[in-house]
């Protein structure tokens, strides 16, 4: 092993300082194809759009979505071979151009250009791939629902990549805020996908309105950088931003002005909102009604970290101000506390799951706090496979046992007939999410662990403190979920719906099975899916797509290490960040930022704190190591060991013990109920307030004015009714008024 | 572009509605399409012709003197926000007929005749150039609406015409006070030497914006008072709106349409017109309080929406919302501002006429708009649900549609607008009396649109299929004359305006291209003439 590695960020940093800012280098043209990479996943969605419209009852959309997003996939590689490490723009067209003058700033420009660097090539790389591999997947998954809905799918599948493409290639905060509510949309219809269900259309809505506070944010903090800077593009704004990033490095905080520290601010509630942190967290829990694939592509891998990308992308702004970073660190790192203990009360596989996710979340803002933006986006890029992987797994549980998703029903998954390789992606998936140590989970966490012992800043170490403790409720949580579902005695309890979704169907036609009939036949007498519940039920295996897609995804799990090893200084990923936009600033000593030339600490005053008394980097991989055990040990202990049912474990025992603490964490800590009391409500009794006001008040004295004259009018007007009188009437007044102009005007 | 081209296009509805009035009732529906079709093209070939990159140019100019020594006469002319303005007219024309094929069964003639009328009434306001031509079309669109909603509305349809017809007429007179002293003090207060047309009495509008400007402080405050009291109610700006949510209600599909679509759009035509350029030191006095009714509409508003039962009082609402975006880009007087207000009123007819098309053909089949009583629908009607969810995300403004790009610029105007942040230096910043606050303030707009959108298309399109009771009754009686979802000529209908919400959202660059010359001239006009307060700052952004 190579130990130079594990002081991976200090070593950059010092060699960043040398070379200069990196986003301060020449910006070449790109070349016309990467454009495609935006455009096939569009063709893709008008295509599979084409494909509703005429009802194609086949699997063509998903195989022609898989075959799209692969080309693209490939071109993102050739992207990432050819243009990594430098800086290019291709403009496919002008969008927005207006013009007001010819001076600086006199002109709004936002091209649908795209702004490529070591960033987007590593975030378009595995959104792309996964995507592809999650489309294979889905293929088979949602085989029950072949039709219009089948297409529905995937062209939101599409859009959604669409989407997300344009946010991360963006070379403008417009064409990212395109993206951005872009991915919102397609995130609010495939949450909504099972539209009959009442419970998935208010997720979808919930998400949507939630991320729309986040949105807000961002768009005024899009025009707050435009006032400021005089445009949206990248390349302006790091150029214009440099100034202020010299002056910090020598000290002189009070050269930047209050509106550049503003900006941070705003994109910051916006990339909340987006990645699912505290106080906008509270939708992506709900969000898992969606089906599992989007889970596990939207809600988990990628559009999730789109918050992570922004504040990378627009790190150069971040590093300008005092207060956002110190709030992206407290903020991240009590996220991944709170989301942590939901988790560990949930029985929903899948919502522990999505709790993990905003735990690992908060991980990834705590680490680009922590001046680790190397290590934030490291864990993005090692979460990425591994928590698609685990979602993937749950996915083909709840689509083999009529979506069943309650640990307590569930038991010894792993050793029946077929299971087999859900169960091995399962148990790699939760050693790298518990963190176990030679797994990338394990060094992509331990490099954000680390920092926040080593960067100053307010509070820095107890959020330390905070990250370590998460770690170890991480492996809890996530093993208790092995040990109760895929291990153990094998017993099981099938779910109320023969696919989570047989209430739906919103073509006519009647419920299509020959996806399943399609499934057994390959996995043997399984039985037959009957529509009924209970004793001739049988799960049915997952079939050859799902099997293959867990089986890359799990090797890539694994494999999401490597990069760890390749190269000197951290690996493959933080030589990419710190060749983009996103690297840090660094007078050498590893932690000048603004909230440090600030006065917090004297920079250069110390090299870096310590845990222990010894560096974090070298001591953290054996602190976090035995807290991971720890946890799983645990698990093992209260969940494993002993137990003889499905629905029953040591850890009942326990929970009397813990009195309501344990059910205020199973109800989420009441934060729905609160947001309800303190914000819904209230905007609901104020909306009927107005709504009476506008009835009874302004209307009201509306009408007081029209009876006054109309009263009288009646005494003058004998004749009622006929279908023009009030015509005529208006007509006579028209009449009056045009004899009254003519009146004026002769005189 | 000549003259005779805007006249042909404001008389060809007319000669229609004679047509139709001399034809026998079952011709009606085909002459009201063939008419509005040929409109639809004349409107083409002036669009055509029109020269777009001198957008800020009257084009088009013609006048026929009418009686000189009174000073009146007709003139036309179009500048760009003009033309845009009169294709989206002339393209509503022929989907509001269209729309309308089964819906009105009787007296055919007379409905699709006021149509027409309309129709002539509302081109004649955009192609104006003289107060007589200006007010005359403006006031006389009340009549055929007052008729549509009143013969042709629901339930409650008497009483919604006459509140729509007194409310409007009401400002309306004294929006013509207002102008009616403007032509007053040009004839009388100011010598021949003032200018142009100074001096003697004049209807031209060039000529009395001209002497409008010499007014005083305090008499352009009661102008300014007396025109928004016409224009504000056909905005309308809050707190004139209550007529509105009646009349939407109440009216035709195709009344709906139009009223959203273009009638609405006279009162912020009007002030592009007339109030900017005639009273401009009281609109920079005042445009913080006509922002702050703008900001009031757009929450309140939009939080009436958000507990509405009736889907089509919903729609009604949300255009008392939107359009205080319209009005804030509008009194940010920036460019941006007021390039987005423009688009604005485009966009804003597109999205909102769709959505009022949408119910419609959603209460042909199942008469009734309570949501209560149906909704589930994409269950039933998918493509019919397809629609709405792509109309309602264009009216939520998501970027890549075209309200997205309207709405921004009107925020980005209202934000930028801040002598403050110019005199600090920002270079992305304007002269203005507006600032971050009340863009941040109208912001929460954005978030209350997508609450009473997505309840509205949560509660329509998805969840368990609920129709009314009557329903199906009704359905074994009657031989369907609909089929359960779209027909092919109501999807005609409806592509059109999705093409152009997409176009317009994707591919705004012409419009915003072409409304760079007007908006500059017109702001810089504004702050030209401003008086003090427009004074401090050194004149920023030259005509490009």
């Amino acid at each position: 092993m190579n130990s130079g590695s594990i002081i991976p960020v200090l070593n950059l940093l010092a060699a960043g300082a040398e070379e200069g800012h990196a986003s301060a280098g020449p910006v070449a043209h790109g070349p016309w194809w990467v454009a495609l990479i935006v455009v096939l996943p569009m063709l893709g969605a008008m295509l599979c759009g084409a494909a509703a419209a005429l009802k194609v009852r086949s699997k063509l959309p998903a195989f022609l979505t898989v075959g799209l997003l692969g080309a693209s996939c490939a071109l993102a590689v050739s992207m990432y071979l050819e243009l990594a490490g430098g800086r290019s723009i291709t403009v496919s067209y002008r969008w927005i151009d207006f013009a007001w003058g010819t001076g600086e700033g006199q002109r709004l420009v936002a091209n649908f250009g795209f702004y490529i660097d070591s960033l987007t090539c590593l975030w378009m790389l595995f959104v792309t791939g996964l995507a592809t591999l999650i489309a294979l997947y889905a293929s088979e998954y949602m085989s029950h629902d072949q039709g219009v809905g089948y297409c529905r799918f995937f062209a939101a599948f599409n859009l959604f990549v669409f989407s997300m493409a344009c946010l991360v290639m963006g070379d403008n905060l417009l064409l990212l805020y395109l993206g951005w509510e872009g991915v919102g949309l397609c995130s609010y219809l495939l949450i909504g996908y099972f539209y009959k269900r009442p419970a998935a259309v208010a997720a979808a809505k919930k998400a949507f309105i939630v991320n729309r506070i986040g949105d807000l944010a961002l768009a005024l903090g899009t025009m707050l950088a435009f006032v400021h800077f005089g445009s949206v593009e990248y390349a302006v704004i790091f150029a214009k931003a440099q100034p202020y990033i010299e002056a910090i490095k020598s000290g002189h905080l009070d050269q930047v002005p209050f509106v550049v520290q503003v900006i941070p601010l705003l994109f910051m509630v916006g990339a909340f909102g987006k990645s699912a942190q505290l106080p906008l967290y509270v939708w992506l829990p709900d969000a898992m009604e969606g089906p599992t694939p989007v889970s596990a592509l939207i809600h988990a891998a990628t559009m999730v970290t789109a918050g992570v990308y922004l504040i990378a992308r627009t790190y150069p702004i971040f590093l300008c101000s005092e207060y956002a970073l110190p709030v992206v660190a407290w903020v991240g790192a009590l996220t991944a506390l709170l989301a942590a203990t939901i988790g560990m009360a949930q029985f929903d596989i899948k919502r522990i799951m999505a709790y993990s996710t905003v735990s690992q979340l908060g991980y990834m803002f705590a680490g680009l706090a922590f001046l680790s933006s190397a290590g934030a986006a490291y864990h993005v890029f090692t979460h990425a496979f591994f928590k698609a992987t685990l979602f993937l797994c749950c996915g083909a549980v709840m689509h083999g046992f009529a979506g069943q998703l309650d640990l307590r029903k569930l038991s010894g998954v792993a050793f029946m007939k077929g299971w087999g390789i859900v169960g091995l992606a399962m148990l790699i998936g939760c050693l790298n999410l518990a963190g176990v140590p030679f797994t990338a989970g394990f060094f992509s966490k331990d490099m954000i662990l680390a920092e926040s012992f080593v960067t100053m800043g307010p509070g820095y170490q107890v959020l330390g403190w905070v990250l370590l403790l998460t770690a170890g409720l991480t492996a809890y949580y996530t093993f208790r979920v092995f040990f109760r579902v895929f291990v153990g005695p094998k017993t099981f309890e099938p779910g109320d719906e023969l696919h989570a979704h047989d209430d739906h169907g919103h073509d006519a036609h009647g419920h299509d099975s020959r996806g399943d009939a399609h499934a057994e036949a390959e996995h043997g007498p399984a039985g037959h899916a009957a529509p009924g519940h209970g004793h001739d039920f049988h799960p049915h295996a997952p079939g050859w797509a799902i099997n293959l897609v867990l089986l890359i995804l799990a090797a890539a799990s694994i494999a999401a290490a490597l990069p760890y090893f390749m190269g000197e200084h951290g690996g493959w990923v933080p030589k990419l960040v710190h060749e983009s936009s996103a690297t840090t600033i660094s007078d050498g000593h590893g932690s000048t930022a603004a909230f440090l030339a600030s006065g917090l600490h004297e920079p250069g005053a110390s090299a870096h704190g310590t845990l222990f008394g010894q560096d974090p980097h070298k001591i953290m991989y054996y602190v976090s190591g035995a807290i991971g055990a720890v946890g799983i040990a645990i698990a093992f202990v209260l969940h494993y060991a002993g137990r003889k049912t499905a629905g029953t474990s040591r850890a009942d025992a326990l929970v009397p013990a813990l009195g309501p603490v344990a059910g205020w964490a199973r109800r989420k800590w009441l934060v729905d109920e609160l947001y309800d009391a303190l914000v819904r409500t209230p905007l609901w009794v104020l909306s009927h307030v107005f709504h009476l006001i506008d009835k009874l008040l302004i209307d009201g004295l509306v009408n007081l004015f029209g009876w006054l004259p109309r009263a009288a009018a009646q005494r003058l007007r004998p004749t009622q009714g006929g279908d023009l009188h009030g015509y005529a009437a208006g007509m006579a007044v028209g009449l009056g008024a045009v004899l009254i102009l003519v009146w004026m005007l002769i005189l | 572009m000549s003259a005779t081209l805007l006249v042909i296009l404001t008389l060809l509805p007319l000669a229609g509605a004679a047509v139709l009035a001399l034809r026998p009732e079952g011709q009606a529906r085909t002459v009201a399409l063939w008419t509005t079709l040929l409109a639809l093209g004349a409107a083409g070939v002036a669009m055509v012709q029109f020269r777009w990159d001198h957008g800020a140019d009257m084009q088009g100019v013609g006048r026929l003197e009418w009686a000189p020594s009174l000073g009146l006469s007709l003139s036309v002319g179009a500048d760009s926000v003009a033309m845009l303005l009169i294709g989206l007219t002339a393209l509503l024309g022929p989907i509001c007929v269209y729309a309308s094929f089964t819906a009105i069964e009787h007296r055919r003639r007379t409905y699709y005749g006021w149509l027409l009328v309309l129709q002539s009434a509302m081109t004649g306001v955009f192609c104006a150039r003289d107060l007589v031509l200006f007010y005359t079309c403006f006031e006389f669109t009340l009549v055929p609406m007052y008729i549509l909603i009143s013969l042709y509305g629901s339930t409650n349809r008497k009483k919604a015409a006459t509140k729509f017809f007194l409310y409007t007429f009401t400002g309306s007179v004294l929006t013509l006070a207002g102008l009616l002293f403007v032509v007053w003090f040009n004839a009388t207060q100011l010598v021949p030497t003032d200018g142009p047309g100074a001096g003697k009495w004049t209807f031209d509008i060039g000529a009395l914006q001209h002497a409008a400007v010499r007014m005083s402080s305090g008499q352009q405050a009661w102008v300014l008072a007396a025109m928004m009291a016409g224009f504000a109610v056909k905005v309308p700006l809050f707190p004139l709106h209550t007529w509105l949510p009646l009349a939407h209600t109440e009216a035709p599909t195709a009344g709906s349409v139009i009223l959203a679509g273009v009638l609405l759009k006279l009162g912020t035509y009007g002030m592009y017109r007339f109030v900017l350029p005639f009273v401009p030191s009281a609109v920079v006095e005042y445009a913080p309080f006509l922002a702050v009714l703008c900001i009031m509409g757009i929450v309140y508003a939009g939080l009436i929406c958000w507990v509405q039962e009736d889907v089509k009082k919903l729609v009604a609402y949300s255009s008392v919302s939107h359009l205080g975006f319209c009005i804030l880009g509008m009194v940010a007087l920036n460019q941006i501002g007021l390039a987005g207000s423009v688009l604005y009123m485009v966009n804003h007819g597109l999205s909102t006429g769709a959505l009022f098309l949408l119910i419609g053909m959603m209460y042909e089949r199942y008469h009734t708009r309570s949501m209560r009583e149906v909704g589930g629908l994409a269950a039933k009607m998918p493509i019919w649900a397809t629609f709405m969810v792509f109309f309602a995300m264009a009216s939520v403004a998501l970027p890549g549609l075209n309200g997205f790009v309207s709405e921004f610029m009107c925020l980005m105007g209202a934000f930028q607008a801040d002598s403050e942040f110019v005199r600090a230096g920002q270079v992305g910043a304007t002269r203005g009396v507006l600032g971050p606050v009340y863009a941040a303030v109208a912001g929460t707009g954005i978030i209350v649109a997508a609450m009473y959108l997505l309840m509205m298309v949560g509660k329509m399109c998805f969840g368990p299929l609920r129709e009314p009771h009557a329903h199906h009754a009704h359905e074994s009686h009657a031989p369907p004359v609909l089929p359960p979802d779209l027909s092919a000529r109501e999807i005609v209908i409806l592509l059109p305006l999705a093409a152009l919400c997409l176009v317009l959202g994707l591919y705004p660059r012409p419009v915003l291209q072409t409304l760079e010359a007007p908006t500059t001239r017109a702001v810089d006009w504004v702050w030209e003439h401003a008086g003090v307060r427009g004074a401090p700052l050194a004149p920023q952004g030259g005509r490009p």
